[in-house]
Formats: C-alpha cells, structure tokens, sequence
C-alpha cells in the first residue's frame, strides 16, 4: 500500500495539480458529479482490441479431441501431444495455441477466461458487414448511428473526461460513434501545439490561442478550447516521450504494443480514460496461415505478447483494468486449397482482468461434425457477442442497462465477471 | 487489352465535360421563384449578407470575393450557382488526364483496372508471390517490386491509386471550383446518401457514385437524385441490394429445371475442373460456397430511415420488409472480366439478357428472376402482382414526393446551410416548396435564402467548419497553391474527418459538438500554423501579395491587416486587442528571453539537421533569416516583439497561422 501511495503521490495529475495551481478543470467537474472528494481516484477502464480480419479461434484455441478437427485440417492440426511446437492444454479438451503462451499464467491464475464460439446471429461472412455490426452492437441494423462502446460511455453515471474514451487509431472506430464525446489519437505526442524545428514560435503561438478560445462567444469552441489547453498542459509531451513502463516491461515493437504502451501511459496519467480501444491486423488468413510456425503463428505471439506486456506494466493497477478481445467472426472449419481458412461463422476471444472468473473456456460448442457445423462448414455461433461484451460492461464498469447497451437484444449475460 | 482501349475511347474529349458540371435541365424551375433574399430586413449590409452566403454557400471566401459579389449583385451570383455552369479551368487544369485518368473512366475500366486488395492476393498467390512467414503475405520488398511488374505488365493498378484520384478530385474541386454550390452539395448529398470507401465491394465505385449518381443531380429534382443513388453499384453493393433476392419466383424455382440453367452450370464446373486454367481454384470456391442467398432488408430500411422519411416518418417493419421485396433483383451488371459473374453470363450464352427480361440501364441490371412477384402493400399503397422492375421505380417514386420526406430533407438542408437547430417555421416554408415543387431542389433553396431565418442573426457565424471545410477555407482564404492535395486529406483526417472513409450510412452527423473534441481542436491550431508557415508539403502560399506585397510595420500591424483579409466582414477588434497586449506582455518577454538563452544554439553540425528539417524546401533567403532571427533571440534584452521583425515572412505566417487556427475563423 505504501508502494501505492508514493506512486500516486508522484503521479502525472499529483504533478499537474502541483505544478499549475489546481486540478483542470474537466478533472474537477468529472470528480464531482460522481460526488467523490478526491479528484485521484482512480477510474475503471475497460481496454478493447478489435482484430480486424477475423482471428481463425479454432487455431487460437483448440478443440483438439474432436477426431473431426484432423480430417477437415491435414496439415494445421496441433494437439498436446505433439512433440514440436505442441498445444498448450487447457482443460483436456481446449488447447492454446503455443505462441499463446503468454496467457498461460493468466488462465492459470484464473484471471482470463476465453470464451469460445462466439459471434453475431448475423450470417454475414462480409468482413465490413460483420465488423459494422458487431461495433454498432445491433447485427440486423445498420442504422444505428452510435457504437456500443460510445454508449456504454453514455451508461457509466456520471460526467468524465476528454479523455474518457480514447481510440489509438487515425480515426474513430465505428465502436466509438456516437454522441459522448471520444478521442481518436495515433499518437499522443501529437497532443500538443507544434511548429516544427521553432520552440519559441509554438510558446507563443500555443499562449495567443489560449487567449484567443478564452474570449471566443462560441460556447463550445470557448469550452473544448479550455479542456484542450488544460490537457496539452497534463499530457506534456515530454511525460509521453520519457514514459517508463513498470517492472522493466518491454513492449513488442508493433502496431498492438505500441498502442497498448500509449494507453498504459494515459491510465497511469490519470486523466480520467474509462475506455479504450487499440486495432490489431492481418488476421485475414486466406493462404497458408502455417501451423505452430508460420504467419498466424506469428500474429499470435506478438498479439499474446503485447496483452502480457501491458497487464505486466499495469501493476498497481490492474484491479481497475480488464482488457477485452474481440474479432468480427471465425473462420471455416477446413482448411482450404492454399493452406489457409475462408470466413466462417463463430471464433473464440480473450477477457483478461482481476474480476473475471477466469480459468475456464466458457462454450457452448457442440462437435465439429458436419451435421453439427453451420452450413455443414463453420463453426456456428453458440455464445451471442452481445452476451459477453454486455457481462464486461456490467461487471466491470457497472452498466446496467443492457436495453440500451444493446438495442433489441433480449438475451442473457454470460456472467463470466466476479461479483 | 481490349477493355483498356474502350475506356480510352470513352475518355476522348469527355473529361472536360466530367470536370465542368453535369448539371441537367435549365434554370427554368427555379425562374418559377424569384431570388427575393430579406437581409436588409434583417438589419445586415450588401457587404455582410455577401460574406454570410459566401460562408454557407461556398467553401471560403477567396480574397476580395466579398467585393465582388457586391458588385455582381447578390441575386445574380446565387442565380448563377443555382444553376452551377461555370466553366471550371482551373479545376481542369490541376486534374490532368495522366494522373487523373480514372476521373473519365466507366465502372467496367475501373473494375478492371484498379484491382481490390482480395484479387490483388489472388495474383500474387498464382505467381507463388506470397509470404509464408508473414502476416501481411507481402511484406517482403522483393516480392512486392516482382507483383508490382506483373500488374504494371498486364495494366492494373492498386486500388489505393483510385482512392487517391477520388481524394485529391475533391479537394480540388472544393478549393479551385467556379460552381462553389454544387461542390458543398455534392458534399451534403454524398454524406445524405452515404457510401464508404472501408467497405471493399463498394470502393471501386464510389468514385463513379459521386460524378454520375451524386453531382449531376444535386441541384436537380430529388427524385432523380435518389434513384441516381438507389441504381448505382456503389449504393447497391454498400447496403447489400445487390445481394437480395427472392426465393419466390416462378423463374428462380423453375431454373433448377431449366436445361439451360444446368447446361450452363456444367460448363462452369467443367472450367473449375480443369485445373491447369488460371482461376480455376477460386471458380471451384464460388461453386462450392454455400450463400445464403435471400431477402435483404439493409437498403429497404436505410433507404426509408436514412435517405428518404426519417426515423419517425411513418414506416412499419412490415413496410421495411415490403420495401425490400419489390426491390429484389435490382443489381449489377457483371463488370470484372475474370470473375464468376461474367463467366456465368458468357456461359449462359448471347440472348439471355433479352430472353429473360432482364433490364439493364448501364451498369444497372434488374434480374427478372430474383424479384419478388407477388402483389404487396407499402405505407398503405397497394401494388398488384409482377410489377417487375417499374414497381421498385414506383416504390421509390412514392417515398421521394412524401410529405416525412419533405421534412426530413429540408430539417437536414436547413442544418447544414442555417444553424444546428433550425426552427420548425424555418423546416415548414422549405417543406412546402419541396412538396408543391415535387422535390426540386433549386426552389427549396430559394426558399431558403428568401426566409428572415437564413438571415437572422443567430445563424450568423454559428456554424463550425468541418474539419474538411475548415483546411478548404484556408487555401481560399490564401489563394494557396496545393500541389499535393493529399497531405490535405491526411490533416483532415489528423482532425477528426477521414471523408470517404465513414462507415454508417447515416453519413457525418452535421453538428458543431461531433466536430469539437479536445485532440480535434488542438489539431485544427496545429493545421493552421503548420499551413500558413508552409510546412505542409506540396503547399505553396504568398501572403505578401494578399496584401499587395506591402509588408506589415509590425506584429501588430500584421495582425490587423491579416485578420481584415482572411475574416472579411467579421469585427475582430477584440481578437487583436488580445494578441496586441500579449506579445507586449513583458513577462512573456523575459520567460521568452530566457528560454531562448536556455536553448543556446546547438554546435554547427547539428544546427544543419535541425534547420534543414525546420526549412524543407523553403527558399535559402528565408532560412538566412531564421538563423538571423535565431541569433537575435539568443541575445538578452532584446524585447520578444523581435520575433515579429518587419520584413521577416515569419511575422506574416505565424500571424496567419494564429488567425487560422483562431476559434473565429473555425466559424462560418
């Protein structure tokens, strides 16, 4: 505890508030319509990673005793017993993909659960459909203007932060539209006022726009202007650019890591993010996608090894923290002509937090005969998306409205968080 | 390649004409209502009234545009963008043929040129150019140069080629263009009617959505305009029509039995058998790919909720589903040469377009035997049985003319070119002259402009610019020299609009809040100094000769005469007030002069690095001043306002770039 204090003490905000004469103004206001005395409290964030491409789950984790899984995959079947690059057990059933490694510890330990067969009632096998539908949280609606995530925001109680939800992407994702407001940045260091090679111009240049939205009669240009100042001033890019990861963390050098390590740095920063959102790529495995090595191979290990990273870095906070998985569907049950899998229907993903009842790989997969395989080709979807992003959201940030989470949808919870 | 030649023939003499205007018919609807604008009334000057239609009507007003208005007459200009006939030379000009091409191509040459990432994989998996150890297959350099000489030789392009022709076209076209009204609404209806480049069967046709679905009609009759949308492959692939069918057609069920039907599917699996021909895997894949193929209502509802009566105009899902139904079979004509498509029409040999009753109306194809033949009812109107492909038209005839339409259209119109909340007398004079005028844009304009709405003071200035009309107004506002359009795009999207790219149908939402956000905002100041000191490549400004070369005697001086010219009509005297006293502030001063001796220049090598990042391409006369101004600010004493020397282009840019990214001009 008294690791904690110290460092919270040392914190980015504890140093703003210090060094500016107070707390900003958007920090001060989000402390109080939650009727908390102490602006440092710390908030819950929930962290989603989108894998575009849709991730082949029946490779990520395994259901390796079903006989039908070596007759439809020759040549990508792995199972435990194998003597190179073999399957991680997980419940003499499910095996993890060795590259997974990293989650080991955590599944062991009972802080992620996988859940497997998941997807949206939705048959579309369109990359774009299906990632529309799942981020608008409504599968038979295009028209739902807003995100489910934007709307989860909009259900959290009281008032927050610019920087309450943060995409790490160039623009917004789809999960994130909507009417509460949310910030899309690729880079945080952009997060200031620059000219380029010419310090003394940007003082002042950063000093007369100041002024400038200070006076302006446009409500909402004078309000956002005072926010971007205050938040300019917190997120100082020399913080961003010094930022140390705790316990000596070395993130991988990609996309994921690097996006994990920016969203590190803000929950550390304490500017009040509650949700966050990071992209992973290339899960597209149309042509020879590989076995225990080989392309899907690699995928997994630098995704596996950004999660664990982050959760490593996250220390002190990890009981605020749960990180979500999610990708648009699965992939067909047999390989095809190139070595690779075609759209499918269900895939599996990954819930990683300190109130997840993990341990355990939530299913309600049957086998993957044919006559129990959607369109006799795909793993169907036996777990409804909604059933588990709803779960995390009630469990972790205490929405409870899943009515207005997700629209139309009249199912259950999956009840995978403690409590 | 006989496809390339016919699009070739196609281009003769054509792109003139695709880059002037496709503006149908005449003025002659709109000389039913006269231009009568009330701005007198309202209490504003000839002067004013020119500036706040330029600020609506246009995407910025260029340097003494005001003035010329005034002298034009206002009535006449509005006349004149009404009908949107300007010859535009300029826009031809920085549109050239050879790096534009695909601005004068048809659907079927882009389709066979400009490959999708999917058919790009494709070609490379049949040239054994794929990665196995790589997630994205082509990462290797070497197999990218090989692919890029297989597609070179065979005349494909990549499809980011054709993204960056639709990008730059419309940056050009807003900043450059002569018919300023029929860019913003072709801005407007394109975001009403919205199709988005992320979804991959679409983006080959957006570019030819907007030049022959959208701009043609955007002054036109609304109707035309939403057919235009309904048929073009773009809308039809975004919102899935082309997908649906019905599985209850005579001919669909009697096709199984059909001998033609069948002959033609043997010879398909006779191709895929043969596995020694190109594309004979991904053939057996089509064949083998169990669709689920039937009705898909996405289009039938966004088409009511979205493009024609709104969330709460009226509708049942009993009429969605209905909707759907009669729009079954609307299609596409199959375009890509290699695909399943065009082999299956070849296979079914010549005639049976005919023979079927089938329609095609250019790359449209109404497929007679995927469409619903059974009577049905729709928002109360009954349509009898086998009404075929005049029945949709019908369908889309009756929601166009509907009074919720009318409505809805005119709230949207009255937000993008009035205020965020327009008032519902406002929405009711438009609505009426939309209803008696069978949607004819032009009048419900008119309308507009004619209303004390559009004039009062409220709206004044009470719209912020989206970040793409924000960067836009910049260049007219400069008179700015973009060569590299694109860099453009990449600063709209660093500012919260990646246009093209939005993936719900419901387009943009059009309101201040959505545009406002703290990283938006910090990046629209960032955008503006980095614009006006011509740190964006491939942009050229002369800010001296807005100002008839004079240069301004201080920092001061700059900020009045600069304000005056980039916000015409626009009291700024507080603004300057402001910024005066600031850089007189004597503290600053010393904080300034301090942190300039803290930041002693660097050893000389160095300094080289650093100056020639500051300075890329700018002209060594000015990088000889900044190391003069360097110096001076190195010394002790020396008041901050010497960051303002006269005669140094700094002073001038820096004023510009603060006066861009000012909260004023984020305003319209």
């Amino acid at each position: 505890m008294v690791d904690r204090r110290a460092f919270m003490k040392s914190g980015a905000l504890a140093l703003f508030a210090a060094g500016m004469g107070g707390v900003p103004t958007f920090i001060a206001r989000a402390a109080d319509s939650r009727k908390i005395l102490s602006p440092y409290k710390k908030n819950k964030v929930l962290v989603c990673i989108f894998q575009r491409g849709a991730m082949d789950g029946l490779m990520a984790v395994s259901p390796y005793t079903d006989p039908n899984l070596k007759t439809l995959r020759p040549t990508l079947y792995m199972s435990p017993a194998e003597t190179e690059g073999k399957m991680i057990d997980l419940d003499g059933r499910f095996g993890l993909h060795p590259s997974l490694d990293a989650f080991t510890p955590f599944f062991r330990e009972g802080r992620m659960a996988i859940v497997h067969g998941v997807g949206s009632p939705n048959t579309t096998r369109s990359h774009f459909d299906a990632q529309d539908y799942m981020e608008s949280g409504t599968p038979f609606s295009k028209s739902t203007g807003s995100g489910w995530l934007n709307r989860a925001v909009g259900l959290l109680g009281h008032e927050g932060t610019p920087f309450r939800a943060v995409s790490l992407t160039s623009s917004l994702p789809r999960s994130l539209y909507g009417d509460n407001e949310s910030l899309a940045i690729n880079n945080l260091q952009e997060f200031a006022i620059q000219m380029r090679g010419n310090p003394f111009a940007s003082n002042l240049a950063s000093k007369s726009f100041e002024q400038l939205y200070d006076q302006t009669s446009s409500q909402i240009l004078n309000k956002t202007g005072k926010e971007s100042f205050d938040a300019m001033k917190m997120l100082n890019v020399n913080n961003i650019k010094n930022y140390q990861p705790a316990n000596g963390v070395l993130y991988p050098n990609s996309a994921l890591g690097n996006s994990l390590k920016q969203i590190a740095t803000l929950i550390k920063m304490e500017v009040g993010m509650e949700v966050a959102f990071a992209e992973s790529g290339g899960w597209d495995t149309h042509f020879n996608q590989g076995a225990a090595n080989g392309a899907l191979a690699r995928n997994l290990k630098d995704f596996s090894d950004c999660i664990a990273a982050f959760w490593k870095d996250m220390d002190a906070h990890q009981d605020d923290v749960t990180v979500m998985t999610m990708t648009e569907f699965g992939r067909t049950a047999h390989q095809n002509g190139t070595g690779g899998t075609d759209h499918g229907r269900a895939s599996c993903l990954f819930v990683l937090g300190n109130d997840v009842q993990g341990g355990k790989v939530y299913n309600n997969i049957k086998s993957l005969a044919k006559e129990d395989l959607e369109d006799g080709r795909d793993l169907p979807v036996s777990t409804d998306f909604r059933s588990v992003f709803s779960s995390v959201a009630n469990g972790h940030l205490n929405i409870n409205d899943n009515k207005k989470l997700f629209p139309t949808w009249e199912g259950q919870s999956l009840g995978l968080m403690k409590g | 390649m006989n496809f390339r030649r016919m699009y070739k023939t196609f281009t003769v003499g054509a792109l003139l004409t695709v880059l002037s205007a496709f503006v149908q018919g005449s003025g002659s609807a709109s000389s039913e209502l006269k231009i009568n604008m009330p701005y007198k009334k309202m209490g504003l000057t000839q002067e004013q009234a020119a500036a706040h239609l330029l600020n609506r009507f246009t995407f910025g007003t260029k340097p003494g545009q005001v003035k010329e208005l005034v002298d034009m007459g206002l009535d006449k200009w509005v006349q004149q963008q009404l009908e949107g006939k300007l010859l535009d030379e300029e826009v031809a000009h920085r549109l050239p043929a050879d790096s534009y091409e695909a601005l004068a191509m048809n659907n079927e040459s882009i389709v066979n040129t400009y490959l999708n990432a999917g058919q790009i994989i494709r070609i490379a998996a049949k040239n054994n150019l794929l990665d196995k150890d790589s997630v994205r297959n082509l990462d290797k350099p070497e197999y990218r140069t090989q692919l890029k000489k297989i597609m070179d030789e065979q005349g494909y392009k990549a499809p980011q080629e054709l993204q960056r022709q639709i990008v730059n076209q419309k940056i050009i076209r807003a900043a450059y263009g002569e018919n300023q009204l029929q860019e913003v609404l072709t801005d407007f209806w394109f975001n009403h009617f919205n199709v988005s480049l992320t979804k991959g069967q679409c983006q080959q046709f957006v570019l030819t959505y907007e030049r022959d679905a959208i701009r043609p009609n955007v002054l036109g009759n609304f109707e035309t305009l939403l057919e235009a949308t309904a048929k073009h492959p773009a809308m039809l692939e975004y919102l899935d029509n082309a997908s649906s069918v019905s599985m209850d057609n005579d001919m669909a069920r009697n096709q199984e039995k059909s001998a033609m039907a069948r002959a033609a599917k043997q010879r398909l699996q006779d191709i895929a058998n043969d596995t020694s021909r190109p594309g004979a895997k991904i053939l057996q894949q089509t064949l083998n790919a169990k669709r689920t193929q039937g009705l898909n209502e996405n289009y039938a509802r966004e088409i009511m909720e979205l493009h024609t009566l709104g969330v709460d105009g009226g509708y049942t899902q009993q009429d969605v589903t209905t909707v759907a139904r009669a729009l079954t079979g609307w299609g596409i004509m199959p375009l890509y040469k290699d695909g399943p498509g065009t082999k299956l029409l070849e296979a079914a040999g010549p005639g049976f377009i005919k023979r079927k009753g089938f329609v095609v109306e250019g790359d449209f194809l109404f497929k007679a035997d995927k469409h619903d033949e059974s009577a049905k009812t729709i928002l109360g109107r009954n349509f009898p049985a086998n009404g075929g492909y005049e029945e949709g038209k019908q369908v889309l005839q009756m929601l166009a003319i509907h009074p919720s339409t009318a409505k809805f259209i005119c709230t949207k119109l009255a937000t993008r070119f009035v205020c965020d909340t327009p008032s519902a007398e406002l929405v009711n004079k438009m609505s009426d002259a939309f209803l008696k005028s069978n949607g004819n844009i032009k009048i419900v304009l008119i309308t507009m402009v004619n209303s004390r709405e559009f004039w009062d003071n409220k709206s004044l200035r009470e719209k912020v610019k989206s970040p793409f009309e924000f960067a836009i107004s910049a260049i007219r506002a400069t008179n700015a020299d973009v060569q590299q359009p694109f860099q453009i795009y990449n600063w709209c999207t660093r500012m919260g609009q990646r246009f093209y790219y939005y993936q719900a149908p419901t387009g943009f939402p059009d309101r201040a809040t959505y545009w406002i956000n703290t990283g938006s905002l910090l990046n629209r100041m960032n955008f503006g100094l980095a614009f006006a000191t011509e740190k964006i490549p491939g942009v050229k400004l002369n800010l001296a000769a807005l100002n008839d070369n004079h240069e301004p005697e201080s920092a001061e001086a700059a900020l009045a005469i600069y304000s005056k010219i980039l916000l015409p009509e626009r009291n700024q005297d507080d603004n300057i007030r402001r910024l005066t006293a600031m850089v007189r502030d004597v503290n600053l001063e010393k904080k300034i002069n301090e942190a300039a001796d803290k930041n002693a220049p660097p050893p000389a090598d160095q300094m080289n690095v650093q100056q020639n990042d500051m300075i890329a391409g700018s002209a060594p006369t000015a990088r000889n001043r900044r190391q003069n101004q360097k110096a001076l600010l190195s010394k002790k004493n020396l008041p901050v306002t010497t960051l303002y020397v006269a005669g140094n282009t700094n002073t001038v840019s820096q004023v510009a770039g603060i006066i861009i990214g000012s909260p004023e001009f984020q305003r319209k």
